[in-house]
């Protein structure tokens, strides 16, 4: 239906940057969250594209349409709100019927549509009710016929899951998401929650402080973060970071005691490039905790003692103290038992860990690219 | 043990506000009803106040109205400025709140101090000023705005003159001005605390402000409209203040200025003779009507369903 494209757009409120230059494309039939903490502009880049706000600077476009200076209602857009923003003294028809009595469509058309619509959110038996009537979920589904009546080219949802409890939140995560790609509608998502964009998104954007650090598919952004913003915001927990030193002559990683062979894609970079300080970045399913025994043969691995375990059901969680006071979250299976103060050793999935430059906080490689590191 | 200790605590927290009510409303309004079955004039309380004429002062009060043109006019004057300053108050109020609701913080906050400034000067200045304004002379702004301009060729006199919109258009613009500012108060904080997002989203759908006001804005301020109708209405009916002045200055006409309660006053308190009985017949009278009104709008208007318990959150 629409692609919407924004091109150096940036807004600013008074001195405060909201948006910084951002530079984002999401194509037809796309779902794309953008995902970060809260007052990092990722609700101000929705308004930007809904028309509520205008860009200080910079292009918004539908399709090959310039929409920059369009008031939202010539955008045709659907927007969905935190709070849902139901008007409580409308009956659920007339809220959902609302922006067809807008453009005046007729009587009829607007019952066959709002009854459609209805159906399809399964929310047609509670038509006669008021918002105050009905529950969180349900009030939910409202907002979403309201936003989906008018057969919007975009479909614009602002954290339109936090107001719901935890399992709720679960469900209705899918159904969205299943409602996406049946209707085929373009999708923008924001959220702070990484879980949701994770499971719901074609593609994420992660902001902070206004720009835009990384953009690309679910698998993309959570293996292979740009920054380690992005590394420690996906996930949960979240990647571990480990300041470590690189020698050079033997290519290994000296972290604390423990010396471990540098991440094998790196060799040829850490030849190349006169690095000392990095951070070595690796997700809790990345790494196994094994006991250390006595007269056994090290593995190269990170030595430390059992801060706490915690076990989930499935797997256990494993809080490990390194000997340099770093705190790093391993997951463990549930049939390994540990101690508080046992000493374990971590072993690293290699493949998988990944570099930071330690001052830009860049990942190695995208440091080295844009020559900013240490 | 525990009761009593109950019935002390609730004594002490009620009595400040309930010996206010009793010595300055209670009291006085007794006074009223007894004064108004005794023949008691020119405050001559020892030869009047212990004879009892029974309904007599009601009777006369019946005969003025059926006979009395003057009164009659009184009864008239009452009807249209109330109901005319009444519109005037609420609907000011309310024109005024939207549309600062709609421009930015800044400027609305001025705007809004601006329509306060009637409520803050004294009422003789406020009544001065408006005097001026619309005296029938040259010396009048409004006479000489309109001489300069060319739209008359002689002063008129609007409120002696031009009977009776003259005086009842005056004595509506000065206490609707006055007026407004309430409303306009109440108002812009129940729209404050509309959520924003109500607002974004009809914008988006398309909604013009003036279907936003109509449509969500309005219906979600229903119970402040109705609560400054109410007062508004009420206090309409009992004030006199800026009327008396303009009366007393000349600048109303006094035969279609008069309202009731200016009538119980200068009846009383007036020039000439005082007939003290007779003002509080009236004022009973008055304090009957309001009475009823009120309780006649807050049921009309299902006030009842304001001070329910909120069923869920809205």
């Amino acid at each position: 239906m629409v692609t919407v494209r924004l091109e150096n757009v940036t807004k600013r409120f008074g001195k405060v940057v909201a948006v910084d230059n951002a530079n984002l494309e999401i194509k037809d039939k796309e779902f794309m969250a953008l995902l970060g903490p809260s007052g990092s502009g990722k609700s101000t880049l929705l308004y930007l594209i809904a028309g509520i706000y205008k860009p200080t600077q910079g292009r918004i476009y539908f399709d090959d349409m310039d929409v920059t200076e369009l008031p939202p209602k010539e955008r045709n857009i659907g927007l969905v709100f935190q709070n849902w923003a139901l008007y409580p003294h409308m009956k659920v028809f007339d809220n959902i019927a609302f922006p067809l009595e807008l453009k005046k469509e007729s009587k009829e058309e607007i019952k066959k549509k709002v009854t459609e619509v209805a159906k399809m959110l399964k929310i047609d038996h509670l038509l006669e009710r008021y918002p105050y009537q009905l529950s969180g979920g349900q009030q939910q589904r409202v907002a979403i016929a309201r936003a989906l009546v008018k057969e919007p080219g975009v479909l614009l949802l602002d954290e339109p899951l936090s107001n719901l409890d935890a399992l709720l939140r679960m469900n209705v995560r899918a159904e969205l998401k299943r409602l996406q790609k049946e209707l085929g509608i373009t999708a923008i998502y924001v959220t702070h929650d990484q879980a949701e964009a994770l499971a719901m998104a074609d593609k994420i954007a992660v902001i902070r402080e206004g720009e835009i650090l990384q953009v690309g598919t679910p698998d993309d952004v959570y293996a292979k973060p740009w920054c380690k913003f992005v590394g420690g915001f996906l996930g949960n927990p979240p990647m571990n970071f480990v300041e470590s030193t690189v020698i050079r002559e033997s290519g290994e990683l000296l972290i604390g005691e423990s010396r471990i062979p540098a991440p094998p894609k790196y060799a040829e970079l850490l030849k190349k490039f006169d690095v000392s300080k990095v951070l070595l970045g690796f997700r809790p399913h990345d790494a196994e905790v094994i006991e250390l025994k006595p007269n056994m043969p090290d593995p190269p691995m990170l030595v430390g003692e059992v801060f706490a375990a915690e076990p989930l059901g499935r797997e256990t969680i494993v809080t490990v103290v390194l000997d340099d006071e770093t705190y790093v979250k391993v997951f463990a299976s549930k049939e390994q038992k540990f101690d508080v103060r046992d000493k374990v050793g971590i072993v690293l999935d290699l493949e998988k860990a990944l570099l930071f430059d330690k001052k830009t906080e860049l990942v190695l490689e995208r440091a080295f690219e844009k020559k900013e590191f240490s | 043990m525990k009761k009593y200790s109950n019935l002390f605590q609730l004594s002490f927290f009620l009595t400040p506000a309930l010996v206010i009510i009793i010595v300055f409303y209670l009291l006085p309004l007794v006074l009223t009803v007894y004064m108004s079955f005794t023949p008691i004039r020119n405050w001559n309380t020892e030869r009047y106040l212990s004879q009892f004429i029974g309904s007599y002062n009601y009777y006369r009060i019946y005969h003025m109205v059926k006979y009395d043109p003057i009164f009659r006019q009184v009864m008239i004057n009452t009807i249209i400025f109330v109901l005319i300053t009444l519109i005037v108050n609420v609907f000011g109020g309310l024109l005024i709140s939207l549309a600062t609701y709609f421009i930015n913080e800044k400027s609305s906050s001025t705007l809004r101090l601006v329509w306060l400034l009637p409520r803050m000067s004294p009422i003789a200045v406020y009544s001065l000023v408006w005097y001026y304004f619309f005296h029938g002379s040259e010396i009048g702004t409004l006479n000489s705005l309109l001489l300069k301009l060319g739209i008359i060729d002689k002063p008129i006199v609007l409120g002696q003159g031009v009977i009776p919109w003259g005086p009842w258009s005056i004595i509506v613009f000065i206490n609707g001005l006055v007026g407004v500012s309430f409303g306009m108060i109440v108002f812009s904080s129940a729209l404050s605390h509309i959520p924003r997002e109500l607002v974004i989203a009809a914008r988006v759908d398309g909604a013009t402000n003036w279907s936003i006001s109509r449509k969500i804005l309005i219906p979600m301020i229903r119970w402040h409209i109705l609560y400054v109708f109410t007062w508004q209405l009420l206090s309409l009916i009992t004030s006199y203040a800026h009327t008396f002045l303009l009366i007393e200055w000349g600048l109303v006409n006094r035969d279609y200025g008069t309202t009731l309660s200016l009538y119980v006053f200068l009846t009383a308190f007036g020039r000439g003779e005082q007939d003290q009985g007779l003002a509080a017949a009236a004022a009973t009278i008055l304090a009957i009507i309001g009475t009823v009104l009120g309780f006649l709008t807050l049921k009309i208007l299902k006030f009842e369903r304001m001070i329910a318990k909120p069923r869920g959150d809205i």
